[in-house]
């Protein structure tokens, strides 16, 4: 779900007035009753994704794993209440879900990490340290590949030993080797003089 | 993405030996809180990571339950169990805002903030909350038991109470505030998933024994 190359003109617009609009509308969508509304908000929402010109492999993943929800959703609401409640739900719902999915597929996630930054940044005052935050989400997608390399690694291992699928024994190692993995990068930033104190703006 | 700033306290590589070793001892006597701090930080980015990787990897199917089960959440209950309440919640944190931000990091490859409003949003708030429970019933009671059947059995119960309990406090509510079906209905729901959460409770509570017993001090 990562705007690759969107060259739309939805993503020019600034991600904090995208993701505003997103939260004014999402509260708006629940305030309006009228099935009627709903599927003009469903439709135009329809026609705001089109205009953004995601290519389909990376919408039909979410779009499959959605549509299956709400299919479970409608049936359920449907004989429990009246099936024009469950029109309104699934309807209300499914305009959220490509509304929403039209703001994250024309932002670059270097945009939106920027905007989380800047939400976060009032928490300095709070004794917060915003600087350490920014550290351990660029660290974590750093260490996202090395540690499924882990994993892989202990279970084929443990698969030589006939164990791969004893939990314990593929689980224990991962986790091991895991904080082995911090103590040494904590050591090696520590050796490099990271000074992890709360800068002073 | 803005790289955090590397500011280096001693500029000079080539010093005599005997200075740097005073340099070091100086260090690790003034600057004992900030490198906490940064293992704290590295903590949490690695079991952040960990819990994302376990998200990217196929889920697996034991004959007996019927619902296929992705070891996302073992990675949320790992968290709490061996770094405590405060760190542990931070690293199912980091994957929930990493999530949101767009990258496919939840089972399944999804990501994105349309997973958030989605009928499904409130399970990933759950897991901050599981975690927090997790982390705090085992700081502050099960490691401090001595019995090792006694120890099992209340680590057991923790992770039950924080990785059941506080992930479907978030979860059934929300699924039933957001679709519009009554709470009966929605916890019924999640119910398909309880013998998988069971299975992972139970792998939960014997690894972060085992590591607690080995790695001492981990959470302090």
């Amino acid at each position: 779900m990562i705007a690759a190359h969107n060259t739309s003109y939805l993503s020019r617009i600034k991600p904090g007035w995208k993701f505003g609009s997103l939260l004014v509308l999402s509260i708006a969508l629940y305030m309006i009753t009228s099935w009627q509304v709903l599927l003009v908000a469903f439709v135009l929402s329809v026609f705001l994704l089109a205009s953004a010109r995601v290519p389909m492999k990376f919408l039909r993943g979410p779009l499959i794993s959605i549509t299956i929800i709400l299919g479970v959703v409608f049936i359920l609401l449907g004989i429990q209440t009246d099936w024009l409640n469950a029109l309104r739900s699934v309807l209300r719902l499914l305009t959220m879900c490509l509304l929403a999915y039209s703001v994250s597929l024309t932002t670059r996630f270097s945009e939106m990490l920027e905007l989380f930054q800047q939400v976060a940044s009032p928490l300095r005052y709070v004794g917060g340290n915003p600087d350490q935050i920014a550290l351990a989400l660029s660290m974590t997608i750093r260490f996202i590949p090395e540690l499924k390399k882990v994993y892989i690694e202990v279970r084929e291992a443990q698969h030589a030993r006939g164990l791969a699928n004893n939990p314990l024994a593929v689980t224990v190692p991962l986790v091991v080797r895991s904080l082995k993995i911090a103590d040494e990068t904590a050591e090696a930033l520590d050796a490099r003089g990271y000074d992890s104190a709360p800068t002073r703006r | 993405m803005p790289a955090a700033t590397i500011r280096h306290r001693h500029g000079a590589s080539f010093t005599p030996i005997t200075p740097l070793l005073l340099l070091s001892l100086g260090k690790s006597m003034t600057s004992s809180t900030s490198t906490s701090q940064t293992k704290n930080t590295v903590y949490i980015a690695v079991f952040a990571a960990m819990i994302a990787a376990m998200g990217l990897l196929p889920p697996i199917t034991l004959g007996i339950i019927p619902v296929p089960i992705t070891l996302q959440t073992l990675g949320v209950m790992l968290a709490g169990a061996l770094l405590g309440p405060w760190r542990g919640a931070m690293a199912s944190l980091v994957v929930v805002v990493l999530a949101l931000a767009g990258l496919p990091l939840l089972a399944g490859g999804r990501g994105g903030f349309g997973v958030f409003l989605g009928p499904t949003g409130g399970y990933l708030l759950g897991w901050i909350l599981g975690s927090l429970i997790i982390g705090a019933l085992f700081k502050y009671w099960v490691l401090r038991i001595t019995g090792k059947t006694a120890q099992f059995f209340a680590g057991l119960l923790s992770v039950i109470a924080g990785g059941i309990g506080g992930i479907y406090l978030c979860g059934v509510p929300w699924t039933a505030m957001v679709t519009g079906l009554d709470l009966g209905t929605s916890l019924l729901g999640s119910a398909a998933f309880l013998p998988g959460d069971l299975f992972k409770a139970v792998v939960t509570t014997l690894v972060a024994l085992t590591v607690h017993r080995s790695y001492r001090g981990l959470m302090k």
